[in-house]
């Protein structure tokens, strides 16, 4: 596992005030929005019980615990507990978070708990993006890699000549003519990844039409990386 | 009051779609609590001479004696939705959910008998029936994925259908045979939606809050 910046989500699709489970490298990551309309990015486990804070709530600029409703401010220090409402909660009692950021029209996390100072994330912004979809698909981040450097871009608005294409350690580029698809590669576990696609452009004029081919072209993709159903085996897991 | 009597059992999903259509049109009726687990009441002379299938939920309505969720969903469609939008009546749009209805029926079975087999310790090939699932909510995530690049917010139209709330249980229950929520993004936005129509109701194993 290297240590890095790892796409987590599509940023449009993370509506305020919701949250949702998901992994890096088998280790489960809770990802929400607080009602101001930040991003955050958890260890997803409550430090009193450990409970998933995926299957918790969001309420304002508090994530609560589904367990015993211990809620947890942006900063992620514990704010409140139910069963003593009058206590001032210690300030030891935190989640454990992800360094975050939205770059391309996407959440990224940087994938080291706690770390104060990451690296500062390589990717230049594109002026306006237009958010596709998050395409889930049995086979290891490799082996997506492996399939998207020989992909060719669908044409779009403006393509012409030849794909170009490049790629960061987690995100590939797709260029023809004046047409941009971004893949970012989210490594969930040994045998499972998400892609995270956006056209780069404005919605205006890459909205529905382009949105729907790069969609298509997508799911092409996962088809050739997984081969078919019988081949292989539905797994999904989770770092001991 | 009218004269219809629901033969349930609060744990199934099944039952579930029927009490849901039935509190979001407002209907009042009869609830008649059936023990299926571990009592197997379902299986008794009583309810075998309703419905001889031994399946719940049974709806009985004056004369009328329904099983199979989605068939009492059509019926109480067609005799109670006054606007006539949950089973709509163009073509196209009948024809969609009527094909959706038979998707919640064949491929979400396999969704249905991973509960049963986790929550009810059921017999059945635990990774064939995921595998199964999983495929069926792939299909519904790709189908609500397009639907948003169209700004709809729906299984089918303009409106919800009886196609949403027959497409619900099976995902919003799936954490109890394993499958989690993470590879279905459209999916939980839609089902963030279906929670805001007037007259939904929960049961066991989804939360009343989101």
């Amino acid at each position: 596992m290297e240590t890095g910046w790892y796409p987590v989500a599509l940023a449009e699709g993370l509506e305020r005030g919701t949250s949702t489970g998901t992994r890096l490298f088998g280790r489960e990551l809770v990802v929400w929005r607080d009602s101001a309309g930040a991003s955050h990015v958890w260890e997803d486990r409550c430090p009193h019980r450990g409970m998933r804070l995926s299957f918790g709530f969001v309420r304002d600029n508090h994530i609560a615990c589904l367990y015993h409703g211990w809620q947890y401010d942006t900063a992620a220090q514990c704010r409140y507990i139910p069963a003593h409402p009058d206590l001032a909660v210690p300030g030891t009692i935190r989640v454990a978070t992800y360094p975050s950021i939205e770059r391309l029209g996407i959440v990224w996390a940087w994938n080291e708990l706690d770390s104060a100072a990451p690296q500062e994330i390589e990717l230049a912004e594109r002026a306006a993006v237009t958010p596709v979809r998050s395409l889930y698909v049995d086979a290891s981040a490799a082996k997506v890699f492996d399939a998207l450097v020989l992909a060719e871009c669908p044409p779009l608005k403006n393509a012409g000549g030849a794909t170009q294409r490049s790629r960061t350690d987690a995100l590939v580029s797709f260029k023809n003519g004046t047409d941009e698809i971004l893949v970012a590669v989210q490594p969930l576990s040994d045998v499972e990844a998400a892609l995270h696609i956006v056209i780069a452009g404005s919605p205006d004029i890459h909205g529905s039409d382009s949105q729907k081919r790069v969609s298509a072209w997508g799911e092409a993709l996962r088809r050739d990386v997984e081969g078919t159903p019988q081949a292989r085996e539905l797994r999904h897991e989770v770092a001991p | 009051m009218s004269g219809i009597t629901l033969y349930d059992f609060e744990l199934d999903e099944n039952c579930y779609k029927v009490r849901l259509l039935l509190s979001i049109l407002g209907l009042s009726y009869r609830k008649v609590a059936v023990n299926m687990v571990p009592g197997r009441e379902h299986l008794g002379p009583v309810l075998m001479a309703l419905n001889p299938r031994g399946s719940l939920p049974i709806l009985t309505d004056g004369a009328v004696v329904l099983s199979e969720a989605e068939a009492i969903m059509t019926y109480l469609a067609r005799a109670y939705d006054a606007g006539n939008t949950w089973l709509p009546p163009a073509p196209k749009d009948h024809g969609a959910v009527t094909m959706w209805l038979q998707f919640a029926i064949r491929d979400l079975h396999a969704a249905f008998f991973a509960r049963r087999l986790a929550m009810f310790d059921e017999t059945g090939d635990e990774v064939a029936l995921s595998l199964a699932a999983r495929r069926a909510f792939r299909l519904m995530e790709d189908h609500m994925t397009a639907r948003e690049f169209d700004r709809a917010a729906w299984f089918v139209g303009d409106n919800p259908s009886l196609a949403d709330l027959a497409l619900f249980p099976a995902i919003a229950l799936s954490r109890d045979f394993g499958i989690e929520h993470e590879a279905y993004p459209a999916l939980r936005r839609w089902m963030r939606r279906v929670r805001t129509i007037p007259g939904f109701v929960t049961m066991p194993g989804i939360p009343d809050y989101y």
